[in-house]
C-alpha cells in the first residue's frame, strides 16, 4: 500500500471485452428500476392511454376519414406519437439521473465512458418499449384490428426499435444539454406536443389549413405516423415525397437523428458534466 | 513500477472557472504517499471543483495535476483505477439496495458475481450497514447513504482516497462509524485527501491541513501548526442586548483579546488556559453584574481559523460548495 502506480498493461489488460460487460451491468441496474418505480413505466402509458380513450370515444365521432374505420385510422397514429413522445421520457430520465450524482460515480470508475452512455440509451429503450407494448395490447383489447402481412410485420419488428433509438438517443443528449426536468418536460410540450398533434395522427393532413399542412408534409413525426399506418393497415399517405415514401423516410430521419445526436451526446458527456 | 517515490497528488496553479467565476484560483496542492491531507475551507471555496478535477471529472482550465504520477487529463483512465472519490452528495442509485450498490460498483470494477457479493458482505459489516442492507437507498438515513457510499469507494482498497465533505450533516452515531472507518484506513496505509469544513475533522484526522477560501491556499501546516496560528480553545460570552454587547466590550476588551460578533451578541476570547481561563472570565462577569445569556467553553471553528490566518472571517456569502455557473455567474 506504499506506492501509488500502473503500468502500461494493467491498462490495456481490462482490454475492450469489458465495454459490453459494464454496459450491461449498468442496462441492468436501470431496469431493476422499472419494477420498483411502476410509475415511471405509467409515464410513458398513461398519456398515449388517455389519447386513445379521448379520440376514440369523445372526438373520433366528429372524425371521418374516407376507407378506413377511425379505430384503425387511429392506433398508428398512437404509436407513432408515442415514438416521438420517447424523447421526453429520456431526457427528463437522464437529467433526474445526472442530479442525483450516481452517473458520476459511474463516470469515477475505471470504465468506458461509452458504455455509461450506452447503457443509459439502452435502459430509456427497453422502456419505452416495454410502453409501446402496453400501449398496442391496450389497442387490440379495444378491438384495434390491424391487417399485417410478414413482410409489413418484420418491417416493423426493425423500423419500431430504430426510432425507439433514434429517439432515446435525441432524447438522451437533450437532457444532459438541458439539465432541469421540469425544463425538458416544458421543451417537449412547446415543441413535440404540437408537431406530434399535426402529423396525421387523430385527423387527415390534407384537410388542414396551408401553414400546419405545409409543417406537416415534412414533420418527422408524420413520417413515422404515416410508416406505421401502411405497415400495419396497408393505406398509403399522400402530399409530400416523405409521406408517399413514408417507411424509407423513417429510417432517414433516424439515421439523420442517430448521425447528429449520438456524437453530440457522447461529446457532451465527455465534457464537464459538472452535477 | 518506477514510480515509489512520486506524491500521491501533485498539483500546480490548478484553475477551473464557471464563467466570469473562479472556482479555483492557481492551486498548489502535494500530497505525500502514505499521508493525510485535509482541505479545509467554507462553503463555496473550491474544494468540491478541486476533488472533482484530481478525480478526472471535471477538466481543468489551467495548471496541472498528477495523480500517482498520471496527468488527470491526458491519463485519466490510468487515473481512475488509482483514485477512489466519494462525494459530498452520497452518489448512489436510490432504486437499489445498499448490499445492491455495493455488488454494482464492485462488479463494474471488474468482480465477478461471487465475489461482487463476498466484497459488499465485508464492506458491509465493517460500517455497519448489514441491517439495513437490503432496504431501498431511497428509504434509508441520510447518514446510512454517506456510509453505503464510502463501503462503495472502498471496493479493491484504492491507493488513494479523496473523501468530499464525508461527514458534513452527519447523525452523532454516522460520524462516529465515519471517524472511526478513516482512522483505521490510515492505520492500514491508505493515502488520503479529506474535504471538510470543520477545523475538528481536520485535526483530528489529518496530518497536514490546507485552509482555502476562493479557491486558493490561505494557510498550510500540520494541525499542531495552524492551531498554535489560531489559538486553542476560546470562551464565548452571549450578552443578552445590544446594550449588554457594548458594556461586555468594555469590560472584557480591556483584559484580554476579544473579537465582537454583533449580530450574534457573541464576545469571544482565546483561552489557552481552558477551563482555568472560562472560570476567570466567569468571575468577571459575574462581578459585573452584566446579564449574560451564556458563557461556555468551546473548540476552535472554521470562522476563528478564518478570522486568525486572514483577519476577517470566512466570507458569509459563500456560494454553495457545488459552485455551478448556473448558480454562481447569473
Amino acid at each position: 500500500m506504499s506506492t501509488i502506480g500502473l503500468t502500461e498493461s494493467d491498462v490495456r489488460e481490462a482490454g475492450r471485452l469489458s465495454y459490453l460487460r459494464d454496459t450491461v451491468l449498468l442496462t441492468a441496474r436501470s431496469l431493476r428500476a422499472i419494477p420498483r418505480v411502476p410509475e415511471r413505466l405509467l409515464d410513458v402509458t398513461i398519456q398515449p392511454i388517455v389519447f386513445i380513450l379521448l379520440f376514440l370515444y369523445v372526438f373520433g365521432s366528429a372524425i371521418h376519414v374516407p376507407g378506413i374505420s377511425y379505430k384503425n385510422y387511429m392506433f398508428p397514429g398512437i404509436i407513432g406519437q408515442s415514438l416521438a413522445f420517447g424523447i421526453i421520457g429520456a431526457g427528463v430520465a437522464t437529467c433526474n439521473d445526472l442530479t442525483e450524482g450516481v452517473i458520476d460515480r459511474f463516470r469515477s470508475l475505471p470504465i468506458s465512458r461509452l458504455s455509461i452512455i450506452t447503457a443509459q440509451v439502452l435502459g430509456q429503450c427497453c422502456e419505452a418499449l416495454l410502453g409501446m407494448v402496453i400501449v398496442v395490447a391496450f389497442g387490440l383489447a379495444l378491438g384495434w384490428d390491424p391487417r399485417i402481412t410478414t413482410a409489413h410485420g418484420i418491417e416493423l419488428l426493425v423500423l419500431i426499435p430504430l426510432g425507439i433509438l433514434a429517439f432515446g438517443w435525441a432524447g438522451v443528449w437533450l437532457g444532459m444539454i438541458v439539465r432541469s426536468p421540469d425544463a425538458m418536460q416544458g421543451l417537449g410540450f412547446i415543441i413535440v406536443f404540437p408537431l406530434s398533434f399535426m402529423a396525421g395522427t387523430f385527423v387527415p393532413i390534407s384537410d388542414m389549413p396551408l401553414i400546419p399542412r405545409t409543417i406537416a408534409y415534412w414533420d418527422p413525426i408524420s413520417a413515422l405516423v404515416a410508416a406505421v399506418r401502411l405497415l400495419t393497415e396497408g393505406v398509403h399517405s399522400s402530399g409530400s415525397w416523405q409521406l408517399v415514401h413514408p417507411v424509407q423516410a423513417m429510417v432517414l430521419w433516424c439515421l439523420a437523428i442517430l448521425a447528429i445526436c449520438v456524437p453530440l451526446a457522447l461529446r457532451r458527456f465527455n465534457r464537464t458534466l459538472a452535477s | 513500477m518506477s514510480n515509489s517515490n512520486l506524491p500521491a497528488i501533485d498539483a500546480h496553479g490548478l484553475t477551473k472557472r464557471f464563467g466570469d467565476f473562479v472556482a479555483v484560483d492557481s492551486l498548489d496542492l502535494r500530497v505525500e504517499t502514505g499521508t493525510v491531507v485535509s482541505l479545509l475551507g467554507p462553503n463555496g471555496a473550491g474544494k468540491t471543483t478541486t476533488v472533482r478535477m484530481l478525480a478526472t471529472l471535471l477538466r481543468p482550465d489551467g495548471g496541472e495535476a498528477r495523480v500517482g504520477g498520471h496527468d488527470v487529463v491526458r491519463e485519466a483512465e490510468q487515473v481512475r483505477r488509482l483514485i477512489s472519490l466519494t462525494g459530498q452528495f452520497a452518489a448512489l442509485d436510490k432504486n437499489l439496495t445498499a448490499r445492491e450498490n455495493i455488488v454494482l460498483m464492485a462488479r463494474l470494477r471488474g468482480h465477478g458475481r461471487v465475489d461482487g457479493a463476498a466484497i459488499a458482505d465485508e464492506l458491509m459489516e465493517r460500517l455497519d450497514i448489514t441491517e439495513f442492507g437490503d432496504r431501498l437507498i431511497k428509504n434509508v438515513s441520510g447518514g446510512q447513504r454517506r456510509r453505503v457510499d464510502l463501503a462503495a469507494g472502498l471496493i479493491d482498497r484504492p491507493q488513494l482516497l479523496v473523501l468530499d465533505e464525508p461527514t458534513t450533516g452527519l447523525d452523532p452515531r454516522s460520524r462516529q462509524v465515519v471517524w472511526g472507518t478513516i482512522r483505521e484506513l490510515v492505520a492500514e496505509g491508505v493515502t488520503l485527501l479529506l474535504t471538510t469544513q470543520y477545523l475538528e475533522e481536520a485535526d483530528a484526522l489529518a496530518d497536514r491541513v490546507v485552509l482555502i477560501d476562493h479557491g486558493r491556499e490561505i494557510a498550510a501546516g500540520t494541525p499542531a501548526q495552524l492551531k498554535a496560528q489560531v489559538g486553542d480553545q476560546r470562551v464565548d460570552v452571549v450578552a443578552v442586548d445590544d446594550d449588554g454587547v457594548a458594556r461586555l466590550e468594555g469590560l472584557l476588551g480591556e483584559r484580554y483579546d476579544i473579537d465582537v460578533f454583533a449580530e450574534t451578541r457573541v464576545i469571544s476570547i482565546s483561552a489557552p488556559g481552558q477551563a482555568t481561563d472560562l472560570a476567570r472570565i466567569a468571575a468577571v462577569v459575574a462581578e459585573s453584574e452584566i446579564p449574560v445569556d451564556e458563557i461556555a467553553l468551546r473548540r476552535p471553528t472554521l470562522d476563528d481559523a478564518f478570522l486568525a490566518l486572514t483577519g476577517h472571517p470566512a466570507d458569509p456569502e459563500g456560494e454553495s460548495e457545488n459552485a455551478e455557473p448556473t448558480e454562481v455567474t447569473a
